[in-house]
């Protein structure tokens, strides 16, 4: 019954084009129209040995030179493999299909192909004081801070990392309390419980015993933002083990976890925000509901965070620093450049100048969407997607009088202040 | 995925370390490719080698680059200089400069010129032959993104969904001035084939093909469709179409979105003839080469999303998949 279980999911598709359908009815209209189609008479077959038999009998043709299946993809044009509807598909080919299907999707691997009724059970109700205390003593021995705990092979601790809580009963760990107790409060809801188990075996063990495997407050060197995990890492590799937070603690992933959709900026684990980073985008709204975690790609909802057109001549958006017009004197000190990212060479604290319309007569704007409910990718009617990464800290590039061939045409706007920010570079130097 | 098992594809083995901003063939040599990119480089690979043969540094991320022939090329980006690249030494000539970043770029083999657009509002013309390179400077009303060249005729695309058509012989002043039939950004643009009208395409999942020839019965021709959308859950989330390029035989045209997917587009019957399986990030930038036997996709980053988006993108990657028949029109006679 694995396949109903999908079917939200998986929605039939053809196997020779990969077109999803909305059920197999149309699957099995589309096949008959696109790829069962006889091209010497309008018949139009039911499957592919039907076409065979038919172009063998009615148009006399050799089998060996048979027309390939139209409109399929390579590999599939042949007549070997029998396809009718969703019938008859090579099972490597519904595993690989499946696989990307997650990866589209932006599910964990195995979200899809796994049943998901296997997930433990876990309760939500506020935990006891001795449950607590049983989990701190669980946790402390995970960390290698009691005397139990220095046992503990890496295999466990791997295994004990983000996974259900019966896990804990196989551990050396004296002190874990009974299965009912374990379930884990810090747990974000918006995380897939049933996470299949075979993934746990890839587990890296954490770090260093005794430290939590994120980025502590303030700790020096830690680029802001959430480590440069590979998008396909399973999602709860480096996950704190349940227990880290108070069961009071806001719902967000820990840092470190790459929920299915984006990751808050640089949101901090608890109510104490770190000291020494403010994200560059601190203006921008918080993470969104994961309601709208199912776009493809897992940022691509993302695109809602383009804020609107701004009003011709107004700072446009992603440009952080402050406005040319800021005070002069004191350079660096403007908050949203004073942490940029690390990764750029051409770092400087310098302000880069917002884009500015050359000619806010032709300023444009979006017309609504009035259809159906539209999220378009890019909603800047003004400025490209060039032209604002353009302006980022890691790109911008500051130009030169020697450069030559500056002419009328550069607004006077940008010229004023870019001569400004030469001398205080040259402070800098 | 299917994108790096599939026998007709190849990803090239040393991409750019950051987004592709350009893909460009070889005017004579079918393997000859050049991706610019915004790690502040131009490569210059032998596809058929699967062998990146140079490399060229920039001072910035570089936006557009192009062939002049087949040991020569040009680059230009946010430093502003229009640069010569000579391919076979690795040696860059600073040939001159815009005031603004250059966006694009393109050659004419007809009068020995490059052409290039920028920020700036301005499109140049070069001959870096000459003592004095820049030939001319042409102010325009918006800033330049995408230009086509075919033939005599050059399409300049600009904010403000403006459009410009010149004769590159007679360049004071335009030929045509168009407003986009499309209500969003301009995006992406490419001349036809047979030199009779070009297709442009916006931000918002839509191509507009369009004739040159001003007289009602060419104009009644031209149309616009939808693409590069996808409807999730009532939804619908419509991507930018980045990249347009032309068949040199067929007139077929390719388009390839911030979804990761490249179409094939019949011009004449108005449909989708292909679509080949997703790739893993948006595709910036594609191209065929001159016999049409092959098609460079650059896939990438674009920034839809700002850094956040950055942080999370995989890596980037150029493939070169090998194609036939699926982008010859039905009834192909070979004329």
């Amino acid at each position: 019954m694995a396949k109903k279980k999908n079917k939200q999911l998986i929605r039939p598709w053809c196997w020779y084009c990969e077109r999803e359908f909305e059920d197999e009815k149309v699957l099995m209209q589309h096949q008959k129209a696109k790829h069962f189609k006889c091209n010497m008479c309008p018949r139009r077959l039911n499957t592919a040995g039907g076409l065979a038999v038919h172009i063998q009998q009615v148009h006399k043709l050799e089998p060996e030179n048979l027309p390939r299946i139209e409109n399929a993809l390579p590999g599939r044009d042949g007549y070997e493999v029998e396809i009718f509807g969703m019938e008859g598909i090579p099972a490597p080919d519904v595993a690989d299909y499946k696989r990307r299907k997650e990866i589209e999707l932006g599910l964990n691997p195995g979200t899809i192909t796994q049943p998901q009724n296997k997930r433990p059970k876990i309760e939500n109700r506020p935990l006891s004081e001795d449950e607590l205390k049983a989990q701190l003593a669980a946790h402390r021995a995970l960390m290698g801070q009691s005397d139990a705990a220095p046992s503990a092979t890496p295999e466990v601790t791997g295994a004990v990392f983000g996974a259900p809580p019966q896990t804990y009963m196989s551990g050396p760990v004296p002190a874990a309390s009974p299965p009912t107790a374990m379930s884990p409060p810090g747990m974000p809801p918006m995380m897939p419980p049933g996470a299949p188990p075979f993934m746990h075996g890839a587990m890296p063990p954490p770090g260093f015993p005794g430290q939590p495997p994120f980025p502590l407050p303030g700790m020096p060197g830690m680029p802001p933002g959430p480590p440069g995990f590979p998008p396909m890492l399973p999602p709860f590799a480096g996950s704190p083990p349940p227990g880290m937070f108070p069961p009071g603690a806001p719902p967000f992933p820990p840092p470190g976890v790459r929920p299915p959709f984006p990751p808050p900026p640089f949101m901090p684990p608890g109510p104490i925000p770190p000291p020494g980073f403010v994200p560059n985008g601190a203006s921008q709204p918080p993470p969104m509901p994961p309601g709208a975690s199912i776009s493809p790609p897992p940022p691509g909802m993302a695109g809602m965070f383009v804020p609107p057109p701004p009003p011709p001549g107004a700072a446009p958006p992603a440009v952080s620093p402050p406005p040319p017009s800021a005070p002069g004197s004191a350079p660096p000190s403007a908050p949203p450049s004073a942490h940029p990212p690390p990764s750029s060479q051409s770092q400087t604290p310098v302000e880069i100048p917002p884009l500015t319309l050359p000619n806010p007569s032709l300023a444009q704007t979006n017309p609504p969407f009035i259809k159906k409910p539209t999220v378009l990718k890019w909603s800047d009617p003004n400025f490209s997607s060039d032209e604002v990464r353009s302006r980022h800290p890691k790109y911008y590039y500051r130009k030169e009088t020697a450069s030559g061939g500056a002419q009328a045409s550069s607004t006077p706007a940008s010229d004023e202040p870019r001569g400004k920010k030469r001398a205080r570079a040259e402070d800098f130097l | 995925m299917s994108a790096t098992t599939d026998p007709n594809q190849v990803e090239l083995s040393s991409p750019p370390f950051d987004s592709v901003s350009s893909v460009r063939f070889s005017p004579t040599n079918p393997s000859h490719l050049l991706v610019s990119s915004w790690d502040t480089t131009v490569r210059f690979y032998d596809v058929a080698a699967n062998e990146q043969k140079s490399k060229f540094d920039h001072r910035a991320a570089v936006l557009a680059c192009c062939f002049s022939d087949a040991t020569h090329a040009y680059s230009g980006g946010l430093d502003t200089s229009v640069r010569e690249l000579d391919l076979e030494n690795e040696k860059i000539t600073h040939v001159g400069s815009h005031s603004d970043s250059i966006s694009c770029m393109n050659y004419s083999r007809d009068q020995n010129v490059l052409i290039t657009g920028s920020w700036d509002r301005t499109v140049r013309f070069w001959d870096p032959r000459a003592s004095a390179p820049q030939q001319s400077s042409h102010e325009l009303p918006e800033r330049v993104y995408n230009m086509g060249l075919v033939n005599y005729n050059l399409v300049v695309a600009m904010a403000s969904r403006l459009f410009h058509i010149y004769d590159i012989r007679k360049m004071d002043t335009s030929v045509q001035t168009r407003e986009s039939s499309l209500k969003f950004m301009t995006r992406a643009l490419a001349c036809m084939a047979d030199g009779q009208g070009y297709a442009a395409a916006s931000v918002e999942g839509r191509i507009a093909v369009e004739f040159f020839d001003p007289s009602p019965q060419v104009q009644e021709k031209k149309y616009a469709f939808k693409c590069h959308r996808q409807l999730i859950d009532g939804v619908d989330h419509v991507w930018p179409v980045n990249a347009l390029a032309f068949h040199p035989v067929y007139n077929t045209f390719a388009s390839a979105g911030s979804d990761g997917t490249v179409s094939i587009w019949d011009l004449k019957l108005k449909k989708r003839m292909r679509q080949f399986p997703q790739y893993h990030s948006p595709v910036p930038s594609i191209a065929f080469n001159c016999d049409g036997t092959k098609l460079a996709v650059g896939v990438s980053y674009t920034w839809e999303e700002g850094e956040e988006g950055a942080k999370t993108a995989r890596s980037p990657s150029v493939y070169v998949r090998t194609i036939g028949d699926e982008v010859k029109p039905r009834g192909w006679t070979g004329s």
